[in-house]
């Protein structure tokens, strides 16, 4: 293998000559400009249908849910379809930021943002139908172990209850990890904005983020952290969902392919809702240079891979039926694939097996409207597969005196149409108001961000470029004495990454210690270089789990034996092996209550307010600054020695900052 | 750069965070506070349209409870004296009493007096007063000293998790079944209650269901 290493070498992640500013401008802009006339329109449309479904709701709600369409036979169905279908599709937002980036699949950070977003809405669309399908919506809590008047708890041996716990889970722990990445986001937004309030809100979303080297220390082991709990998360997330169907006695629910056959179906579907939503979004918010068309090829094979899957599960689900001799069962899988339900079967096949396998083709990989169209199939036969699986499975099941049909009311059209409304209505809220890209993290990957560029390989630090001589901001730098605030340090600002790591460094040799550095995003090898330890974040991850697995594990032990001992389907009161996913789920949630609280602890956020924000260029530390600063409490700290050694390391311009 | 926040903002930012912490705390606290029955039921006293004193009938003048609430032995409710138990008395005793002027005008018209209700269980709970006198569940138990009351007051918190308290330790409140109107009745001599009780648990083989279909049909 001689070849060249030019030809094996991947296509860049980032198209066009962006510069680490015009990529700010590209995707802030999305949000500071004023909204284009699509976006108006598109949010009619889709409002006008989430005013629809909360009309819908609120009728659900006093009415009660005999106004759908539902009978005693077939008691679940559009309802666990949608709830399924939802909760599935916001699984690929996980996939996306968490699962991918423990595989290092650096092209996940152009998607990350936004297919979390995607996760958010979707779940909380799958938390409206599980909630109104409850019936007495009012009493939702009681789903919860709240100490209550009556001393009636959760069965925790049943999956409904672990279904909540999950769901619960994910939606916190989604929102969580997906505001921990805005964070350095809300920073530069805070700092490019020129009025009061956007300036103010988010200012106080950002937390008081200044890209300390410090904090993307901290940030950085927790974000690892957080991708390392969401990932176990979400593929036990849609598992518990299907042990709602596969702990039943149902033909056709009670099988073991189900877990995993719905994890991959989750993301099979998931994967296709990213990519209808990413093929108009990149051409009307011209993110072309961002989301390449590579990252669409990427997207079209990991479909084609879990529809795959999915098509080797129904081929289980046949032969299961087939092997196991067992009249129900046989017949119910000859019942799907003819009986009256079999047009939804049928589409559930050949959208969901026979569609994506058009992705062998590089034709179909390159082409956005035919990825789209596919894309398109793919969600609806993922609908219907959750259809099949509820309504198929219920509508007849051992004794043909109760075989019904079900057919759906207005209503229940009506409440998915909603859905639909609410999840495309806070989608496009989000656009207009968070950037919809990860700037810190794309940031990272441009040619430049390298600590190396210039040379891979190349021993050592690229020496500093020819910048002419280092620029002294104000005049009064660190001599006249009679000013009224004392100086809080000297600000040093540099041109690349490279040269602030090797400035870190130097500084560090010459004996300081209370020092800092400031980027837009983190640069590799600067915690070395500035001598720092290993962070300190995962103690709290650590403790957060065990306090949260020793709760759960506590409080269902106590409660099931003592406070609420009712014997449930003959189990014993104490059944661990049932307490497991619950304390699996609480021991998630804790340890990311604690990641969070660890790194804003450790980092001291959230703190609005900070001397170095008086930095003259300071607020380009969010855009595309990169700034050394030396603390006038440093017992090294000496005017004469840092002007001269900083101004050897290579600085632009630097600067005395005053203030408490 | 210009500055965003000064050093107040931190300030205040504390403040609020404190702020919201301490107004959930003390939500949940009043939730916790004002919502049960121990807070919303316990102490209701309607006015009645007549001013019929127990502390007099049950407590000094000694009446059973049985002479006005029949029926509470054999059936699933206690019943409300129609008019005709009072004018049983009432048409001798203090017959003229402004007090019994509402009384005497429904004996004559023949419409009952509507009597406010102060205990009630919800619709959706099976509750049967026979099953329970009959197994020695004093009328104290639910309804406190009715005998020393002048006006009736909600004394007990009638929630479920206090029904199952009972269910689950019967022997805490069971005396001989003949001695369930009395309201000063006291375990024999060199026996304490919970002794007692579980002798009479025993006795007469009582179960109190403690699963949802017990009370909830």
């Amino acid at each position: 293998m001689s070849r060249d290493g030019e030809e094996m070498k991947e296509p860049p992640l980032i198209g066009g000559n962006h510069s680490f500013h015009s990529l700010t401008d590209l995707i802030c802009g999305l949000v500071e400009r004023r909204a284009p006339a699509w976006w108006w329109i598109a949010l009619m449309v889709c409002s006008s249908a989430a005013l629809t479904g909360g009309l819908m709701t609120a009728y659900v709600i006093s009415t009660g849910i005999g106004v759908w369409g539902m009978n005693q036979t077939v008691g679940w169905a559009f309802d666990i379809t949608n709830f399924v279908f939802w909760v599935g599709i916001g699984h690929a937002g996980t996939l996306i930021s968490a699962i991918l980036f423990l595989f290092r699949q650096k092209w996940r950070s152009a998607l990350n943002r936004f297919a979390e977003a995607m996760t958010l809405f979707a779940v909380a669309c799958a938390g409206l139908f599980v909630t109104i399908h409850l019936g007495r919506t009012w009493m939702f809590w009681y789903l919860a172990p709240a100490p209550n008047v009556n001393m009636i708890f959760p069965n925790f041996r049943s999956p409904l209850s672990w279904d909540f716990a999950a769901v619960a889970t994910y939606a916190t722990v989604s929102t969580l990890f997906w505001y921990y990445g805005l964070i350095p986001d809300f920073a530069t937004l805070r700092d490019r904005a020129t009025r009061w309030l956007p300036q103010h809100i988010y200012g106080l979303l950002a937390l008081g983020w200044r890209g300390s080297g410090r904090h993307w220390h901290n940030y950085e082991t927790g974000y690892l952290m957080l991708a390392g709990l969401a990932t176990p998360l979400v593929v036990s997330v849609h598992t518990i969902v299907s042990f709602d169907f596969a702990t039943s006695v149902i033909p056709g629910w009670h099988t073991t392919i189900f877990p995993p056959y719905f994890v991959a179906g989750a993301i099979f579907s998931g994967l296709a809702m990213v990519l209808t939503l990413i093929l108009p979004l990149r051409v009307a918010c011209g993110l072309k240079d961002v989301v390449t068309s590579r990252h669409l090829e990427i997207l079209c094979k990991l479909i084609l891979t879990t529809g795959l899957l999915m098509g080797y599960g129904y081929t289980i689900e046949a032969a299961g039926a087939w092997y196991s001799g067992n009249m129900f069962e046989s017949y119910l899988a000859y019942n799907r694939a003819t009986g009256p339900y079999a047009w939804c079967y049928w589409t559930m096949i050949a959208c969901n097996v026979l569609a994506p396998q058009l992705f062998w083709f590089r034709w179909f990989r390159t082409t956005p409207f035919a990825m789209f169209l596919i894309s398109l199939l793919v969600n609806v036969g993922m609908w219907f597969e959750r259809f099949v699986i509820v309504v198929t499975s219920l509508h007849r099941d051992y004794l043909p005196s109760s075989w019904k049909m079900f057919y759906p009311t207005w209503v229940d059209i009506a409440l998915l149409i909603g859905a639909f409304g609410l999840f495309s209505t806070a989608f496009l809220l989000f656009l207009r108001f968070v950037p919809m890209v990860a700037v810190s993290e794309v940031k990272a990957f441009l040619p430049q961000a390298d600590p190396h560029a210039g040379g891979h390989g190349s021993s050592g630090d690229p020496a500093p470029l020819d910048r002419g001589p280092m620029e002294i901001v104000g005049d009064d730098l660190l001599e006249d004495e009679d000013e009224d605030t004392a100086v809080h340090g000297v600000l040093a600002r540099y041109a690349t990454p490279g040269e602030l790591r090797a400035a870190a460094g130097q500084v560090r040799a010459a004996g300081y210690r209370k020092f800092d550095t400031f980027s837009p995003f983190p640069i590799h090898g600067m915690d070395h270089a500035m001598g720092l330890s290993r962070s300190r974040v995962r103690f709290f991850t650590f403790v957060g789990g065990l306090t949260g697995v020793t709760f759960a594990q506590t409080l269902q032990w106590f409660l099931s034996t003592s406070i609420y001992p009712l014997v449930t389907g003959g189990k014993p009161l104490n059944s661990a092996e049932a307490f497991v996913p619950i304390s699996f789920e609480t021991m998630v949630l804790y340890a990311t209550f604690g990641t969070i609280l660890g790194m804003l602890l450790l980092n001291r956020l959230p703190r609005l307010y900070h001397p170095l924000f008086r930095g003259r260029d300071f607020g380009r530390a969010t855009d595309d600054g990169f700034f050394l600063a030396i603390n006038a409490d440093d017992p090294a700290f000496d005017p004469d020695r840092i002007v001269s050694l900083l101004d050897r390391s290579g600085a632009l311009s630097l600067e005395a900052v005053r203030g408490e | 750069m210009a500055l965003i926040f000064t050093q107040r903002a931190d300030d205040w930012l504390r403040r609020g965070m404190a702020g919201a912490f301490a107004s959930v705390v003390l939500g949940i606290t009043g939730i916790y506070y004002y919502a049960p029955p121990e807070y919303t039921r316990v102490g209701y006293a309607p006015k009645q349209p007549v001013a019929y004193s127990h502390e007099l009938h049950a407590g000094r003048l000694g009446l059973s409870c049985l002479y006005c609430h029949t029926g509470v032995e054999e059936s699933s409710v206690a019943k409300i004296p129609p008019t005709q138990t009072c004018i049983n008395c009432h048409q001798a005793i203090k017959a003229d009493s402004p007090q019994l002027e509402a009384i005497r005008v429904s004996w004559a018209g023949g419409s009952p007096i509507r009597w406010e209700r102060v205990h009630q269980t919800p619709d959706y709970v099976y509750f049967n007063h026979a099953v329970h006198v009959r197994r020695g569940v004093g009328c104290v138990s639910c309804h406190g000293k009715v005998n020393e009351m002048p006006v009736v007051v909600h004394e007990k918190p009638l929630s479920m998790g206090w029904c199952l308290e009972c269910h689950r330790h019967p022997e805490e409140h069971l005396r001989p079944p003949d001695q369930a109107t009395n309201f000063e009745w006291q375990p024999p001599q060199g026996q304490n209650q919970r002794d007692f009780g579980l002798t009479l648990k025993d006795q007469f083989g009582i179960r109190a269901p403690e699963t949802c279909t017990g009370c909830h049909r």
